[in-house]
């Protein structure tokens, strides 16, 4: 037994001292006092430092962040403000065999998904064979009849996704929900580690972590390997909303990093149902668009017409098979919060498996026999919009008033298609950084890999965004609602 | 390259070649001011005037006649000149101005280039700026001019020498043409008309031609040039002229020209930009002429005048062939 080892079996003294475990909840880093095994090595070496140290080295990570422009942009701040998104600066590490199973998990769900996609927009068999109800399907909002029929080039349709996973009080790892439209934060997942190479090299060379700098170079090959010009006379673009969109530092980033340009919509059009940017040479033909604007935006001919973020003539362009589009449109009827619940029933039927990832047992409020169950519990359970994402037209029903969950019975019988419910799972929780109180403390976490999928298939970052809800006993980890992100360290087999 | 983008890098380069220009301005005007036995508002106003805010100025602190005083306040003038945000001109509007710009085409600039005016626009914004405002002009204006210039050296230095670079560098060359001749109309102007009073009259002139010199980082280079003969036809030619000095109007118009020949190559002729390729090129042509014509008096004011009108104009046709302005 190495010396390091042997000193993380007792109760450390240092930066984890007086650390107190979330009574209920599953600790990333801790078994009680003791470092769990995977992670002691590491523990040890983190609590050598005093708080005084870490702070420092917190500071200065938070001060180069802002220096490079890692920023995202304040809603509704018409000073154009900008910010940091918090960062902790203590990693979240997962270990080998944990990620292994993930990654099997997430490629089976994506397969099973993809399947799902090129189904319900060709023969809809599922539905035939009713293991989906059609009335949910038919009925999502993210499901776009005008696409039937339309094959995408290179017969991808989730090129980029982020499956965001949590983590019960007995460790089992369960998805919560499918990104499958325009995820963002991988730009962080890059950033972040950077930042923790330049203030932890010792700490980090000793861990030995699965590197994430490959992403842009993985995401550049997928976007070749689908589109319908081939090798490099594709001319691939990047569309932003613009700069003043909350995830632009992102959109940028990805451009630089693969060697892209970032176009906005007034500088494409379409001519003869072809793409056309506007240059300082004339028209240029495009072929391949990774887009980072909402579909509803896309194009005002089809969707909403008020839209002055998007590219007239686009849809029609896409379906002639002029432009490739990543991802494809049409994707939200697979991640609709009520399409979820059958997403194992799709692993069974297009893949014959059995899925390898849990998820979190749903109540369909569609469904009278769930809607009556979530109405009497409605005090217990976390009651989610369909339609909404980032974490807004949610009940959090054991934090909820009387008047909050009135509000919501009466919003659930008014429109029980837009309504889903699940028990609320006690998060995973990681030691955090708590800056105003100068200590380590337990917050709640989850994890949004990143899966892309190519002609060949899909492939996981090992890695991915832990987010972390900052507040005390908060659950929710987005950004826009007091989360931070840290960095996440997927461990190398041991050798 | 994306039109859109153009214009970005474009108005960067104007920009932060304006914030560079607007500290050494104010920094050697401030050094001036300090020995110039002059009359204040003989000092200042020229700042104001050169900036083009001369009636946004009179607005602002009521000086509708020559004789108010806030034209010889060199604190209101300078604090006009960098903080005020609506003053289009200042510091600090040219700061926030260059980093929007960038933040916009982040995918085209340099890591290195784009956190120099990353942190330049948070020093600005920061309450250290402030404090070495109030504490240490001078210092403030250094610094502010360091950040500048570290990011003008990091474009060159870091960059891809190609399109984008052409377009940010003929925003730096086309706003350095109008600094310079503004600068030079304005105190020619002023300098000339000064009442003699006593014999020492000479030794103010010298050290007014120098301090415009300094201005534009041109002091030494036109004594090595003049051997250290001062005169005021002296300080013009080669502020006009100087082929090889890069914030004479020659240079900057030649060098201006160049740029767009790698954007646009003359012989192209089925891209567009045609139109403005011309006018530059016929306003090269005609800078390089005046360099054997004799220069003094109201030649100088008229010479200037064209050339500001002529750039202005550049800029117009620049916009609408290249950068997308309709």
């Amino acid at each position: 037994m190495t010396q390091s080892q042997s000193q993380s079996q007792g109760p450390l003294a240092g930066l984890f001292d007086r650390y107190p475990a979330l009574a209920g909840t599953f600790d990333e880093m801790f078994d009680g006092t003791t470092p769990r095994v995977a992670f002691a090595r590491i523990a040890a070496l983190l609590d050598k430092m005093r708080p005084d140290e870490f702070a420092r080295a917190q500071a200065l990570a938070e001060t180069a962040l802002l220096q490079q422009g890692v920023t995202f942009s304040v809603y509704g701040d018409s000073r154009g403000t900008e910010k940091i998104f918090p960062f902790c600066l203590l990693p979240r590490m997962i270990a080998t065999d944990d990620f292994r199973r993930i990654e099997r998990g997430l490629q089976q769900r994506l397969r099973a998904l993809g399947a799902f996609l090129d189904d319900i927009y060709g023969e809809q068999k599922i539905l035939t064979a009713g293991v989906v109800p059609a009335e949910m399907i038919l009925g999502a909002a993210g499901y776009r009849p005008m696409l039937r029929g339309i094959k995408p080039p290179g017969g991808v349709r989730i090129h980029i996704s982020g499956v965001d996973l949590i983590r019960d009080p007995a460790g089992t790892w369960r998805v919560l929900e499918d990104n499958l439209r325009t995820p963002s934060g991988v730009s962080y997942v890059v950033e972040n580690r950077l930042i923790s190479k330049r203030m932890f090299p010792r700490l980090f060379d000793a861990a030995r972590v699965h590197r994430v700098d490959h992403y842009p170079t993985r995401l550049a090959e997928t976007l070749r390997s689908v589109s319908p010009v081939s090798g490099d006379d594709a001319y691939t673009v990047v569309l932003t909303p613009g700069p003043y969109n909350s995830a632009y530092f992102e959109h940028s980033f990805l451009a630089r990093t693969m060697g892209l340009e970032l176009v906005q919509a007034p500088d494409l059009f379409v001519d003869g149902d072809k793409v056309y940017c506007r240059t300082t040479r004339g028209p240029r033909r495009v072929d391949m668009i990774y887009r980072r604007t909402d579909e509803a935006f896309l194009d005002p001919e089809v969707f909403r017409p008020d839209s002055v973020l998007g590219v007239p003539g686009l849809m029609r362009a896409y379906a002639a098979g002029n432009v490739a589009l990543a991802n494809a449109p049409g994707n939200g009827v697979a991640d609709d919060k009520a399409v979820y619940p059958f997403v194992p029933d799709m692993i069974e039927f297009y893949l014959s498996e059995e899925p390898i990832l849990e998820q979190v047992a749903t109540y369909v409020c569609l469904f009278d026999e769930d809607r009556k169950y979530v109405l009497e519990h409605l005090h217990e359970m976390v009651v989610k919009a369909v339609d909404e994402a980032g974490g807004y037209g949610m009940l959090m029903g054991p934090q909820s008033t009387a008047d909050e969950r009135d509000e919501f019975r009466r919003r659930i019988e008014a429109e029980p298609r837009r309504y889903i419910a699940q028990h609320r799972i006690e998060l995973s929780s990681c030691p955090t950084w708590i800056a105003d109180r100068g200590a380590i403390e337990p917050r709640r976490v989850d994890l949004r890999p990143y899966i892309l999928t190519s002609r060949e298939g899909p492939w996981v970052l090992p890695g991915g965004l832990t987010r972390v809800a900052l507040t005390r006993g908060s659950y929710v980890v987005n950004s826009s609602q007091g989360g931070g992100s840290k960095d996440t360290w997927v461990m190398k087999e041991s050798v | 390259m994306i039109s859109r983008v153009a214009d970005h890098c474009f108005w960067f380069g104007r920009y932060i070649e304006r914030a560079e220009a607007t500290s050494r301005m104010l920094a050697s005007t401030v050094s001036l001011a300090l020995d110039a036995e002059l009359p204040a508002a003989q000092v200042w106003r020229p700042i104001v005037v050169v900036s083009g805010e001369e009636e946004r100025f009179c607005q602002r602190f009521g000086a509708d006649d020559d004789d108010h005083a806030a034209w010889g306040d060199g604190e209101i003038v300078q604090r006009f000149m960098v903080w005020d945000e609506d003053n289009g001109t200042s510091l600090l509007r040219s700061v926030i101005g260059a980093r929007w710009n960038a933040r916009s085409i982040r995918e085209v600039l340099s890591l290195e280039a784009w956190e120099a005016v990353n942190e330049l626009h948070l020093w600005i914004r920061a309450d250290l700026a402030q404090a070495a405002y109030t504490n240490h002009r001078d210092a403030f204006y250094h610094q502010a001019r360091r950040g500048t210039q570290l990011t003008l050296g990091l474009l060159r230095s870091t960059m891809l020498h190609d399109e984008p670079l052409d377009f940010i560098w003929l925003g730096v060359l086309l706003e350095r043409v109008s600094q310079t001749a503004r600068m030079l109309d304005v105190h020619h102007h002023a300098f000339t008309h000064l009442t003699r009073r006593h014999a020492g009259d000479e030794i103010v002139e010298t050290a007014l031609w120098l301090s415009l010199l300094r201005g534009l980082s041109g002091s030494e280079a036109y004594l090595k040039r003049a051997a250290g003969r001062v005169s005021s036809e002296g300080v013009a030619k080669f502020l006009v002229s100087e082929p090889a000095f890069p914030r004479s109007i020659a240079y900057c118009v030649h060098s201006a020209y160049d740029r767009l020949c790698g954007i646009r190559p003359p012989d192209r002729h089925e891209l567009p930009g045609g139109v403005t390729l011309e006018q530059l090129r016929v306003l090269d042509r005609w800078v390089a002429a005046r360099s054997s014509e004799p220069l003094a008096g109201a030649a100088v004011h008229d010479l200037v005048t064209h050339v500001v009108d002529e750039v202005h104009e550049i800029c117009g046709t620049l916009g609408k062939e290249l950068l997308g302005a309709g």
